[in-house]
Order: structure tokens, then C-alpha cells, then sequence
């Protein structure tokens, strides 16, 4: 790991955590809960593009991402009281496959418009890989997240708990 | 703390039509069915009462029953309010819940703290549309799209969001709502292509439609589904998925008019 490695983290982090204070505000949680989740989307997204980088495919990556700050959302919320569902969804969002999905939908539409039918085959195959991608990405995403409140169900529901 | 109990149980429609009111806040604040379930049972114990409850999209049912006497009982069906995210009021009913059975508080002094919940203010429209607006453009920039398509792609969120405020204000249909600001956004963001601003019109253009994704009912359903509540797991599914459908269509209707030989 070299230092511009870590300055790329760095940056990715940071753009991770404005994106994530933004979406969090559209839930209207508590400021606490806001700041917690920008954290974690910083250190998930990092972690996300660390992974990537050494070689690991998105999807696994986006996976092990995901569960990190699923787990981490239920320690964070044991300690400000607060359900783990309020910041663990909004720095997910940082990792949406965006691209790919506009992509998808760029190839569906070409494939409609196109006669050539060489053409239209390159298309479909974009679509389908676009697609596929996009829905491995976005279940890893949220199966991810939900699997450590599934582990730790007495947990999860007793953060608000203050006896 | 016991003796505030003792002699005077509430009575079983008192009881039955406070529950109700939290289930359907907790409903549609985006509160997971796990949680309601849990929630509104705790709260009836305390009362001493048992409680079964089915979450539907559009309402709740619950039939709630004495613990001394089970030939008395009671149901109560209840529609759900639309949608409207509220954490703060998920995770304080959460803690009044734990508060009640922990502390056995009395029923009149739930419900007033119940009110005093619900009666908070939001953040302000003007904050969040701001917030959002820079969180698209980071969003743009984790993308790895250039200063023009972060600059253009902050100024189609802050139009799309104003639109999509102002209409959900005025009750439009919310598949409507979502596709025109889609529309209004991903066009605005198309500028990069109209005007060749910097090397990656394509980011642009993919991202500036991205704040709309409905992240917490997707997660919902997904959590919904994995612990056993199918129906409204598949049904919380089947929303958005059609609003993810309707962002398609904004999105595809202003690549259309853009032009596709450009893309």
C-alpha cells in the first residue's frame, strides 16, 4: 500500500461521506445518526475501493463492504441508541452500481433503434452484462447490510433499550 | 414504578387504538415489519394485553386480547398514511417502547409523549435540498466525472429535487413525481453533451438521476423478506421496483430527445 494509494482512499472516503450526509438528510434522522453515517460510508467506501484495487471482482467486494458497515451500524448503534436500519442505509448509497445501470438502459434503448442486426447482438450482450452486474451488485448490497442484524437479532432490537 | 398499574388497567379500546396509531406512524415513517411487530407488542404487555398483528401496504389489522380473560378481544383496522420517511420517529417510538416495558409507564402517559413525537418538526426543505444537491455531485465525483459534469450534475439535482418537493407538496402521484424529475434532471445533465463540456458527459448524465433511488424501502423489503414477512416484503419490493422503473423512463425519454448518436 503506497502513500498515493492512501491518498486515493482518502479522497474516495471523503466524496463517499458528503454523499452520504446528503442522502441520510432525506430520512430526517437525528444529527447524531447523521454524522455516524457518513463515517461509515467514508471507511466502506475505502475499504470497497481497497479491495478493488487488489483484485478482488466488485460484486465480492461490494459484499464484504456491505456487511462491514452492517456490522459496524449495530455497534455504532448500541452506543448512540439508535435503530441500526437509520444509518446503515444511507452509506450504503455511495456504492449504488450507477454506471452499469446507465449503461443497461443506454444498450436497451441502441438495441431498439438499431437494423443491423451485428449491431444488435453486441447490444443485447451489453444489456445482459450491464444488467446482470447491476442486480448481483445491488443484492450483495442490501443482503449484505441485512445479514448482521439477522446474526444479531437481540441486539438489533434492543439498541433503544436505555435500562 | 408497579403501583402505577395496579387497580387501573386500560381498558381494552383505549389500549387497542393507541397501539394502532404507533403501528401506522412507525409504518409510514419506513420502519421495517420486524420492528412494528415488536414495537407495538412490547407496549401491549406492558398494558397487559396480548397482541397479533398483520402489516399490509395500505393498512394494518390487529386483534388484541386480554391476558385474564381471552374471550375478550378486540380488532381494529387501520389505513397507512403515504410513505414519508422519518427516522427520528422510528428510532424515539423504538426508545418509548423499551421506556414503557422497562419503566411500566401508565397508558395517558404514552400517549402524550406519543404526541409530543409526532408534533417535530422535519429539517428544513430548503437544508435538505442543498444537502442533497452537494451529496449527487460527490456522488458524480466518486464516479470519476470531471469539475464540469460535478458542476452540471449539482445544478439538474438542485432543479430536479425543487420539482419533486413542489409536487409531492401538491399530493401527485409519486410515480409521476419520480418520473419528471428524472426527466428534469438527467435533460439538464444531458447540457454536457449539447455543449461538449469536458471528457465525461456519460457520468453526468448516468448520475444526475441517482438521488431519487428509493434506497430504504429496497432494504426493507429485502430485510422484510429475509425474516419471514413475505407479502409485505413483496409488496414494499414490487414499489420500488416500479419507482426504479420510472426513473428508467425519465431517463430514457431525455436520451431520446438528446439524441443518440452523441451517446
Amino acid at each position: 500500500m503506497t502513500i498515493e494509494m492512501i491518498r486515493l482512499m482518502l479522497i474516495d472516503g471523503a466524496m463517499a461521506a458528503i454523499a452520504a450526509i446528503g442522502f441520510a438528510v432525506l430520512s430526517n434522522p437525528s444529527r447524531k445518526a447523521v454524522f455516524v453515517s457518513a463515517f461509515l460510508a467514508a471507511i466502506g467506501h475505502a475499504l470497497r475501493y481497497f479491495l478493488i484495487k487488489s483484485g478482488l471482482e466488485i460484486w465480492l467486494a461490494t459484499f464484504v463492504a456491505a456487511s462491514f458497515i452492517g456490522l459496524m451500524s449495530i455497534l455504532f448503534a448500541r452506543i448512540i441508541r439508535c435503530p441500526a436500519e437509520v444509518f446503515s442505509f444511507p452509506s450504503l448509497l455511495p456504492m449504488i452500481p450507477g454506471m452499469f445501470a446507465y449503461r443497461t438502459i443506454l444498450s436497451l434503448i441502441k438495441f431498439m433503434q438499431t437494423s443491423d442486426v451485428q449491431k444488435a447482438q453486441s447490444f443485447i450482450m451489453d444489456f445482459y452484462h450491464n444488467g446482470i452486474t447491476t442486480m448481483f451488485i445491488l443484492l450483495a448490497l442490501v443482503v449484505g447490510v441485512s445479514l448482521p442484524i439477522l446474526f444479531f437479532p437481540k441486539v438489533s432490537f434492543s439498541v433503544t433499550r436505555k435500562y | 414504578m408497579n403501583d402505577n398499574l395496579e387497580g387501573k388497567k386500560p381498558t381494552i379500546e383505549q389500549t387497542a387504538v393507541l397501539l394502532i396509531d404507533i403501528a401506522s406512524a412507525l409504518m409510514s415513517s419506513g420502519a421495517h415489519t420486524m420492528r412494528i411487530i415488536q414495537n407495538v407488542s412490547r407496549m401491549a404487555e406492558t398494558f397487559g394485553y396480548d397482541l397479533d398483528l398483520s402489516v399490509f401496504q395500505m393498512s394494518i389489522m390487529m386483534t388484541i386480547t386480554s391476558k385474564e380473560d381471552p374471550s375478550k378481544l378486540l380488532t381494529h383496522v387501520k389505513k397507512i398514511k403515504p410513505l414519508l420517511l422519518n427516522f427520528t420517529i422510528v428510532s424515539e417510538l423504538s426508545a418509548l417502547s423499551w421506556e414503557t416495558y422497562d419503566k411500566k409507564l401508565p397508558l395517558e402517559t404514552v400517549k402524550v409523549d406519543f404526541q409530543q413525537i409526532l408534533a417535530q418538526k422535519r429539517m428544513s426543505k430548503w437544508l435538505v435540498l442543498i444537502l442533497v444537491s452537494f451529496a449527487n455531485a460527490a456522488f458524480c465525483g466518486l464516479f470519476g466525472g470531471d469539475i464540469y459534469a460535478i458542476g452540471l450534475v449539482f445544478i439538474a439535482t438542485l432543479v430536479g429535487f425543487f420539482l419533486r418537493q413542489r409536487m409531492i407538496y401538491r399530493n401527485i402521484n409519486h410515480l409521476v413525481v419520480f418520473t419528471t424529475s428524472a426527466f428534469a434532471a438527467s435533460l439538464l445533465a444531458g447540457m454536457c453533451y449539447v455543449f461538449q463540456l469536458g471528457s465525461t458527459p456519460e457520468i453526468a448524465l448516468a448520475t444526475s438521476v441517482l438521488y431519487l433511488i428509493p434506497g430504504v424501502p429496497l432494504i426493507n423489503s429485502i430485510l422484510d423478506i429475509l425474516e419471514g414477512h413475505i407479502l409485505t416484503g413483496i409488496a414494499r419490493l414490487v414499489n420500488a421496483t416500479s419507482l426504479i422503473v420510472c426513473i428508467a423512463i425519465g431517463l430514457f425519454t431525455s436520451m431520446l430527445i438528446l439524441g443518440l448518436e452523441k451517446l
